[in-house]
């Protein structure tokens, strides 16, 4: 492996000592640890994953009870763009496992991509910001071990997911050759997003960055596989997701694609290990610039504290939107393709009125879209609570600077962030709704239709603050269980015909469906009291109660 | 005058009662040790002073105000230097210095120059490069910037050199002599020695001690080296003599301090040759508060463990 200049006098090599060290020495004792540190962990995300395909395949099979249903749901699903922009391709609609895999499968790959993600980012760029792998580096363990150990750590748990998947769809009656091809591609999408994060802890220093560039390559290979699957094209081939999802559980079960996965997800580790060589501990690929010597005048207030802290997530996630603005616009057209091609859609529909599949694919994605919304409120809200857990509120509250003054900072910029995302969708949606169709007024259409959501998206931001100021420990675990059930009751309520009451827990169902529905000023009206209530009840909560010290 | 008052202060974390019926008088314009080993409740009573916890019992008093109902207004008047200093990654030092200055009240431009200068501290660098010292130094400068007329500091040198050090000293007697007001918590005796008025020594949550330098002397002893021109016999049998040895033709021993005059007489009848005396250190204050639980952890050791 060494060269030598020719005149250089040869070097005696190093004696074989006892106990030789490699690049990767430790990685054994780190791979055991960080197993016994995520066990629980683990656990549960393969639990979710498992006991989410279970229950569809169980409510499915006495859902689609007769040919008949199947049909009809067919038909539907077949000429929704909204439907197949959410799940993945209508494949293998014919049977009903083959219908679980398409309702599912979109929501687990999301579950293993965001574990794999998880577990290399925790015992990778969280430990070496926290300093914990420069202790560990001082004893005998190799430049390569905490990596290493890290991508072998999500590699299993991506392998358990898929076993696991594959052996409760099978007990639940499915297939088993389609049951383990299903929980195959889910493993094999947490690979690939295993191998993604190897890199993404290499390039940024911080693991807030890690998460949202990993986060924000999932959004780009969702919406990729999302415009190819309705297309019905090639661009479904520029996306990870679309690759575990050509493996057509239960109708191709071809193994290929996710053969695809597994590769790239090995040479992505590889670069992953090659920029590792490249960098300092605790760096990232770039060095940090130096910052202002002193403060401008904007930096004067906890508001503009807040401001700055917030103002990178908020500016991602308000271009993502109006990104997606223009995804879900531009898709429009499509509807009217898929519902012409789809002749049992036809047989069952008669001959719909196209405007109105439109106006119902358009208000399925504004709900979506605030659901995002509400789950950038809710990162946006719990902000506060990593301030103040990570000890950098307590100089500020020992200031000048009112409890309330602090917390109304974060909750503004989580109000007016989540505002401004849903108004930059409405907008996008609306001007290139307006060029597909030259009709001006449709632009005013999508943007109130955004608009309509803003009070439903601030319930759910207002869940959050008032968990902060009332349950600050389980702030964070409860606000994204209710974002999770909010999603899940918005996809699937409808579907499945659950009763009435369900769909009602969430916020976001109470908005009319616009452009679809007409305009109602009741619900509105209640939900932004309720938002007003539920911040209420923090601020009161948040004055009386002592603040977290380490 | 007084800055700071606290009568039987209790603070309960759950089972844990951290604060135990705490008493702490501090006089306006003094510097005041607040002295206790690690876990003893200085970070907590401070936190209840500036209204980030509230207390369960006892009286407490800040500025002629109550720190949880008034802490706006009193914050105002103070500047504070937590313990283990915490700031924003992303954002210089120098803008955190603006930051909490101007939140706190607005600082003076011409001394935050001159304490950068002072402290060797680069403002332009991200606080995520920053050493602990130099976050530290980034809360000092803050605080000693700002015109507040009471100092609060948590254990503010943890991080610091020597060199440092000297030059936080220098400012803390400055401020002292400006007749402002400074709580300064602390386990670095020499310190404490070098800078306070008056000091109160803390353990598991309660008062120990408290008074100036000079009185809790009285309560230790003062370390002897003398030379005889006789052999130095018969101080054995002397009240308030301990830990009496015999080396190279001199003898050392500590004695109480109002046994200090008796065995000063017995060593003159002997024919002083030479004679050294130290004054008790706080380091010996210390250790004589905190010497039992020492011993208290050498019998807890032997006991089986429950957690």
């Amino acid at each position: 492996m060494s060269t030598q200049l020719s005149e250089a006098p040869a070097r005696p090599t190093a004696p074989d000592r006892p106990g030789r060290s490699s690049t990767t020495t430790g990685t054994a004792a780190l791979f055991r640890f960080a197993l016994r540190r995520d066990r629980v962990r683990l656990t549960v995300w393969i639990a979710a994953g498992t006991a989410m395909v279970a229950l569809q395949s169980v409510s499915s099979q006495s859902f689609y009870d007769s040919p008949g249903a199947l049909a009809a749901y067919r038909a539907s699903v077949g000429s929704n763009a909204a439907t197949i922009a959410l799940a993945g391709p209508p494949v293998g609609l014919d049977t009903v496992a083959g219908a679980v895999a398409f309702e599912i499968s979109a929501t687990v790959m999301l579950i293993a991509a965001l574990m794999a993600m998880f577990t290399v980012t925790r015992h990778t760029r969280a430990d070496e910001e926290a300093g914990r792998t420069e202790l560990l580096r001082s004893a005998r363990v190799g430049r390569h071990a905490p990596l290493l150990a890290a991508v072998l750590l999500a590699a299993l748990a991506c392998a358990a997911l898929a076993v696991a998947v594959g052996l409760g769809a099978t007990a639940t009656g499915l297939p088993a050759t389609g049951s383990f091809v299903l929980g195959a591609s889910f493993g094999a999408a947490g690979q690939v997003f295993t191998g993604i994060t190897a890199v993404a802890v290499q390039v940024t220093g911080h693991t807030r960055s890690v998460y949202g560039l990993v986060g924000g390559l999932f959004a780009v290979f969702f919406v990729l596989r999302a415009v190819g699957d309705i297309e019905g094209n090639w661009v479904v081939w520029t996306s990870p997701i679309g690759w575990a999802q050509a493996a057509h559980p239960f109708s191709d079960d071809a193994v290929l694609p996710l053969l695809l996965c597994l590769v790239v997800a090995v040479v992505l580790v590889l670069g992953g290990f090659a920029l590792l060589d490249r960098r300092d501990l605790g760096a990232g690929l770039t060095q940090p610039r130096p910052g202002r010597a002193s403060a401008t005048p904007w930096l004067r207030s906890p508001l503009g504290l807040a401001v700055r802290l917030q103002r990178g997530a908020l500016l991602a996630w308000v271009l993502g939107l109006a990104l997606l603005g223009v995804v879900y616009g531009a898709l429009a057209d499509s509807v009217e393709t898929l519902i012409a091609g789809n002749e049992e859609a036809l047989a069952v529909f008669g001959d719909p009125d196209v405007d109105d599949l439109v106006s119902a694919y358009l208000s399925t994605t504004f709900s979506i879209t605030a659901l995002l919304a509400a789950a950038y409120a809710v990162s946006s809200v719990l902000r506060a609570r990593t301030e103040e857990s990570d000890q950098r509120a307590e100089p500020v509250l020992a200031t000048a600077t009112s409890r309330s003054a602090w917390l109304g900072s974060h909750v503004a910029v989580a109000l007016v962030g989540s505002a401004l995302a849903m108004t930059a969708s409405g907008v996008t949606t609306g001007v290139v709704r307006v060029l597909q169709t030259g009709e001006a007024a449709a632009f005013g259409r999508m943007v109130g239709a955004a608009l309509a959501y803003v009070p439903a998206v601030w319930v759910v931001a207002g869940i959050a603050v008032a968990l902060f100021g009332l349950l600050p420990r389980l702030a964070a675990a409860l606000s994204w269980a209710a974002v999770g059930l909010f999603l899940v009751i918005t996809m699937f309520a409808e579907s499945f015909d659950w009763p009435g009451w369900v769909g009602d827990l969430s916020p976001v169902s109470w908005v009319p469906l616009m452009p679809l529905e007409p305009w109602t000023t009741g619900p509105v009206l209640v939900l932004t009291a309720l938002a007003g209530a539920l911040l209420a009840a923090s601020f009161a909560g948040f004055r009386r109660r002592d603040l977290a010290t380490g | 005058m007084t800055a700071i008052s606290v009568a039987g202060l209790v603070k309960t974390f759950g089972a844990t009662r951290a604060l135990d019926g705490l008493d702490l008088e501090v006089s306006t314009g003094e510097v005041h040790g607040f002295l206790g080993p690690n876990g003893s409740g200085k970070s907590t009573t401070i936190r209840v002073l500036l209204g980030l916890l509230r207390p369960d019992a006892g009286q407490v008093r800040l500025l002629d105000g109550d720190p949880w109902r008034d802490a706006v207004a009193l914050h105002r008047r103070l500047a504070y230097v937590p313990g283990d200093v915490t700031l924003w990654p992303n954002i210089s030092g120098g803008e955190s210095i603006d930051l909490l200055g101007r939140l706190q009240g607005g600082l003076d431009p011409r001394r935050r120059a001159e304490l950068l200068d002072r402290f060797d501290l680069d403002p332009r660098k991200k606080a995520r490069t920053y050493s602990k010292g130099n976050r530290q130094k980034v809360a000092l400068v803050a605080a000693l910037a700002s015109d507040a007329e009471l100092l609060v500091l948590d254990e503010p040198t943890s991080g610091l050199d020597p060199l440092m050090e000297a030059v936080f000293q220098g400012c803390i007697r400055e401020v002292r002599a400006e007749g402002r007001t400074v709580l300064l918590s602390s386990h670095i005796l020499a310190e404490a020695e070098a800078l306070c008025d008056r000091v109160s020594i803390i353990r598991h949550g309660r008062t120990v001690q408290s008074g100036s330098l000079d009185e809790l002397r009285h309560l230790t002893r003062t370390a002897i080296t003398a030379e005889t021109v006789r052999p130095a016999a018969g101080l054995e049998s002397l009240a308030g003599v301990h830990d009496l040895r015999h080396e190279d033709g001199r003898v050392r021993f500590d004695v109480d301090t109002d046994a200090l005059d008796g065995a000063l007489r017995h060593l003159t009848g002997l024919g002083v040759v030479s004679l050294t005396s130290a004054p008790p250190t706080l380091e010996e204050l210390f250790l004589r508060h905190y010497g039992d639980e020492l011993a208290d952890d050498g019998t807890a050791a032997r006991e089986p463990v429950r957690s």
